[in-house]
Order: structure tokens, then C-alpha cells, then sequence
């Protein structure tokens, strides 16, 4: 009973609706194409896709010419307004019905593809990219290298200087240390570069690099190398020179080679950070793989430069802890039973 | 037997103080070649540091040491006792091999390679000559199937043989035994003993600090009984270890051990 009633209240509204879009319909495909066409003469283009949608799917077996071309201007409309997603949509409405239709078919196909290509586009970047960023690797590797060239050297020099008797050379060491632990990088490779020409001292800015990375690099790695070597058994020592061997070939022969396999998981922190530390050199006019990075992503405003640094980064870095690594294992073997 | 000969090595009233303790208090000392000196007594009686003194391992505040009648290991500059010149520090110690308690193996050598290490770097013989010294004196030792491996892989009595080899190999004319079996499993002390015993057949000179009593019963020609820095008594082993001891102090050390 009461079903009957809502039910034959929706049929009214349904009959009131019917008779209101009567009007509409009466309204011929041409009439409302024309219209639409003004609108978006207007730039009234979403009012365009309101009228547009009026005109219904063709009965089975009829016209469907204005039906088709009405989802396709959609489409257009929406390509235009950057809506791949809606006119997609559209030309889609026109194959469910029309699976053969051919303009419908190359429309879906293009937008697929236009979507497809923001990652052709990122590829195309990376190719576009790479030259340069490759280059920037270069000189960081090269800024690293020699870094991890100078720097174990003057950590041991420091390292040898600090566990000395020598009072004076013991001290110098601790000055060394304590000033390039205790400031900044950036303000070192400042001092180098910008400051020491006010002494007379103009360094080219590779160079200027080197002595900053090096310098600093040595004091920090001074510390660990001396740890290193303090923490060698004291017996180590006697039984060296028990056997007459002076202080120099006891430190070579027998203390120093004992150290590697502890100095290698400090020491492969240290050149990992080495590695990004080289991106301060930046700030003074050397070109190394931030830099590069850095003036691709100010020329063409693209933070695929700057992702595609990071992945670069974090390549070497993996290489070297993988490396590390390595060389930690070889380092003490011997102290495998 | 020996007392005409020259001491191999003398000690002339040596002290040596750590701050306000006097671990060595002018101890004279002569040790004939081919004598073996058992040194006993309680732990911080200054035994170790008696024979580190000989080798120079630890710097004597006083006193005078000779070696094959000369003076050695310290000059006087400026009114100041100093430590010689590095050079003759190390030569002196090339002469005089050193066994420690602990070993002190260079674990990230080989067994031929710690036992040739004195003869290559310190006395830089060809490898080919240094390496057949290190394999006879391995053979020596009873350890030449070792060669090749590590030490982390040895026992503690193999580890200590390893040193008497490597001490050996510098051809020493003095062997100084730090409580060469103290840090031994008791099954191991055996095989070490019986090396540092046939070194003594072969005539070597050795002091030996240690607690082991077969040591200073079997091998010793002199004991020595060592306490607060100075010498309380020294005899031949029959007499010291005879029961008519008539020293309280050492008799009651004795009785604690045996």
C-alpha cells in the first residue's frame, strides 16, 4: 500500500521532469552545437560543455553524427583546458557506444599518449642533464680523491704529533685539531680562498679546495688515528722493542697495521661525508656536481637537475660504503679463528 | 763454576721508583753465561720489573748496568740521567730476548711472519736468510706445521712457544722469562716448560721470573727470593727448596705453594 504510494509519487515527479525537459529536447543537436560554438567564442567554454552534454545519446539505429561531434568538441574543450582525465572521458562515451570510431579512437590515443610523455619528458630532461651533471661528478670525485689522498697522511702526521713526547709538537697538533674541528668548513674554505689574497696568497680554486677539504679532513681523521692507536694493547709496544726494533719500525711494522680494520668504519663515515661536504666548494667558484645541479635547476627551472644530483650522490655514496666495507673485512682477517 | 769468567750481565745497585714505591731497591746482580736464574717471590715484590730493567723496558731512577763487562742504556747530560740514544737502546735489546706473560704475538702476522720479523726489520737480513733462521727456529719450538696460520688460531701454549721462537730468532746471548707460564691452562704449561728446558740444555743464559717451581727446581743453578724490591735470600735449588729452609718468610711463601 504504502509502496504504491511513493511509487506513484515518483512517477509524477518523473512525468513533471519530462514535461519540463520536453522544451530541451524539442531543441535541435544543431540549434544547441550553434549555441555552444557562441559560448565558447566567449570564452565561456565551461558553459559550453554544459549545453554540450544536453545532447543525448542517439537511439539505437539512428543519427549519431551530432552526438559525436558534441562529445568530441567536449573533448577538445577539455584537451584545451588541460582536463586529460574529463576528455578522456568524453571520447570514451563515444567508443562505448561506437567502438569504430576512428576520431574518437586517435583522440583517446593522443591524450594517452600526451600523458605518457610527462615521463618521456622527465627522460628527456636526464639526457639533457646528464652532460653537465657528469662533468660536476668529475670534479667532485676528483676534489674526493685527492681529499682521501692528502688527508689519511696528515691524520697520521697530526695523529704521530699528538701521542708525542715532544711537548711542543704535541701541542701545535692539538691547536690543529681543536681550530679545524672547531669551526665551520664553509668559513675555512672562505679564509682560503676569499681571505688569504689579503695576504699576498691568491690559491686557484681547486687548490683552494684541497688545502680546505684536506686540512680539515687530516684533523678529524687525526683523532680517530690516534684513537686507533692508543687502543692497540700496550703489549704490542714491549714485544716490539723487545725484539729491538726502534719506536718508528715498531709504529710501521706492527702498531699501525693493527689499526686498519678499526680505523675503516670511522674513516668510511668520514669520506661519505666527505663526499657531500665537497658540495660547500660550491661557494667558491668551483663547478662540482652541486653547482652544476644547481645552475641547471636556475636555467631552466627544473628539479629534475636536482633529483637527478641526489640519485648521483647517493650512487658514490653507496659505492664507497660498499667498498668500505670490503676493506673493513680484508683489514682483520686474521682475526678470524 | 763460572766465577771466572766475566758476568755476562751486572747490575750495580739499581732502584727504580714508581712515585713513592720502590719497586727495585739497589739490587746487585750477576748473571754468568750459561747460568739459569730462577727468580721467585710475591706478586709486587719487583720481580718483573727487575728484568724489564735489563732490556731497558723500564727506565732504572739509579744504579748501573753492564753488559759483557760494559756499561749500557743510560748517559749523563747536563748533570741528568737520560736513556742512550735509540740506537744503542735497540741494540742492547737485539742481545737480550724478552718472553712475556701474555704472549704479545703480532696478531696480524703469521707465525713465520712474527717469528722473522727481528731478524727482517731489525737486523734486515734478505728475506731468504731470515725466513730459514724463522723455520729453524719453528722447528725448534715443535710448531713448524704452523707457520702459516694466524696466532688467534693457537693455543695459549703454542702462542707462548711461538715467542720463545720469535726471541730466538734474534740470536740473543740473554733470554729474559716473564712468568712465561702464568697465563697457561695448566695442561699447557707442560709443552712450554719443555721448550724453555731444552733452551737451557743447549746452554742458553736465561732469568726466569715465575711461580712454577718445577721451573726453579729443574732448571735453576741459582734461585733468587725476591720481596719489597730486594733480594731476601739466594742459593742453589737443592739448598732453597730443602726442608731446613730456615728463612720464616720464605718458608711460609713456599709452603703456600708447594
Amino acid at each position: 500500500m504504502r509502496f504504491n504510494i511513493h511509487f506513484s509519487r515518483a512517477l509524477a515527479a518523473l512525468l513533471f521532469l519530462w514535461a519540463l525537459a520536453g522544451p530541451c529536447l524539442a531543441l535541435d543537436s544543431d540549434g544547441i552545437s550553434r549555441q555552444a560554438g557562441e559560448l565558447m567564442a566567449q570564452g565561456d567554454l565551461p558553459g559550453a560543455v554544459d549545453l554540450l552534454k544536453q545532447i543525448p545519446a542517439p537511439p539505437k539505429g539512428g543519427d549519431a553524427s551530432a552526438f559525436v561531434a558534441s562529445r568530441m568538441q567536449m573533448a577538445r574543450i577539455f584537451v584545451s583546458l588541460n582536463e586529460a582525465d574529463k576528455a578522456l572521458a568524453a571520447g570514451r562515451e563515444v567508443l562505448a557506444l561506437f567502438p569504430d570510431n576512428s576520431e574518437a579512437k586517435n583522440l583517446v590515443a593522443a591524450i594517452g599518449k600526451q600523458q605518457q610523455s610527462r615521463w618521456f619528458s622527465v627522460l628527456d630532461d636526464c639526457r639533457k642533464f646528464l652532460p653537465a651533471l657528469l662533468k660536476g661528478t668529475a670534479m667532485t670525485l676528483l676534489l674526493v680523491l685527492c681529499t682521501m689522498l692528502v688527508s689519511p697522511l696528515g691524520g697520521l702526521l697530526i695523529a704521530l704529533g699528538r701521542i708525542s713526547t715532544f711537548r711542543p709538537l704535541s701541542a701545535l697538533c692539538w691547536f690543529v685539531i681543536w681550530f679545524f674541528r672547531g669551526t665551520p668548513l664553509l668559513l675555512q674554505l672562505f679564509f682560503i680562498y676569499y681571505g688569504l689574497p689579503a695576504f699576498g696568497l691568491t690559491l686557484p680554486p681547486l687548490t683552494a679546495a684541497v688545502i680546505g677539504l684536506g686540512l680539515n679532513y687530516s684533523a678529524y681523521l687525526g683523532e680517530i688515528i690516534r684513537g686507533a692507536i692508543q687502543s692497540i694493547d700496550h703489549g704490542q709496544m714491549e714485544a716490539a722493542k723487545a725484539i729491538g726494533m726502534t719506536y718508528g719500525q715498531a709504529m710501521r711494522r706492527v702498531i699501525i697495521p693493527q689499526t686498519y680494520k678499526r680505523l675503516m668504519p670511522p674513516i668510511g663515515n668520514e669520506f661519505i661525508a666527505l663526499i657531500k661536504d665537497t658540495a660547500l666548494v660550491s661557494t667558491i667558484a668551483m663547478v662540482e656536481l652541486m653547482r652544476s645541479a644547481d645552475q641547471l635547476f636556475n636555467t631552466y627551472f627544473n628539479i629534475t637537475a636536482l633529483a637527478l644530483a641526489a640519485v648521483i650522490y647517493l650512487l658514490l655514496t653507496s659505492i664507497f660504503t660498499f667498498i668500505f666495507e670490503k676493506i673493513e673485512y680484508r683489514a682483520g682477517i686474521y682475526e678470524q679463528r | 763454576m763460572n766465577n771466572v769468567r766475566e758476568p755476562l750481565i751486572r747490575l750495580e745497585a739499581i732502584t727504580k721508583r714508581f712515585k713513592d714505591l720502590t719497586a727495585v731497591d739497589r739490587v746487585d746482580l750477576d748473571v754468568f753465561p750459561g747460568e739459569k736464574l730462577v727468580i721467585i717471590g710475591p706478586s709486587g715484590s719487583g720481580k718483573s720489573t727487575l728484568l724489564r730493567s735489563i732490556n731497558l723496558l723500564e727506565e732504572i731512577d739509579e744504579g748501573i748496568i753492564r753488559f759483557q763487562g760494559s756499561e749500557v742504556g743510560y748517559v749523563t747530560r747536563n748533570g741528568r740521567r737520560h736513556l742512550d740514544r735509540p740506537q744503542a737502546v735497540c741494540a742492547l735489546r737485539t742481545e737480550i730476548g724478552m718472553v712475556f706473560q701474555h704472549f704479545h704475538l703480532f696478531p696480524h702476522m703469521t707465525v713465520l711472519g712474527n717469528v722473522m720479523e727481528g731478524p727482517l726489520t731489525v737486523r734486515k737480513m734478505p728475506l731468504p736468510e731470515a725466513r730459514q733462521i724463522a723455520l729453524d727456529m719453528l722447528a725448534k719450538v715443535g710448531l713448524s706445521d704452523k707457520r702459516d696460520v694466524f696466532p688467534a688460531t693457537l693455543s695459549g701454549g703454542q702462542k707462548q712457544r711461538v715467542a720463545i721462537a720469535r726471541a730466538l730468532a734474534m740470536r740473543p746471548k740473554l733470554m729474559l722469562f716473564d712468568e712465561p707460564t702464568s697465563a697457561l691452562d695448566p695442561e699447557l704449561v707442560g709443552e712450554v716448560f719443555d721448550t724453555i728446558h731444552t733452551l737451557a740444555d743447549e746452554g742458553m743464559t736465561m732469568i726466569i721470573v715465575t711461580h712454577h717451581m718445577g721451573f726453579a727446581r729443574e732448571l735453576a743453578d741459582r734461585v733468587i727470593f725476591m720481596e719489597s724490591g730486594r733480594f731476601l735470600a739466594q742459593g742453589d735449588p737443592q739448598e732453597f727448596f730443602s726442608v731446613g729452609q730456615e728463612n720464616e718468610r720464605i718458608r711460609s711463601f713456599l709452603n703456600r705453594l708447594l
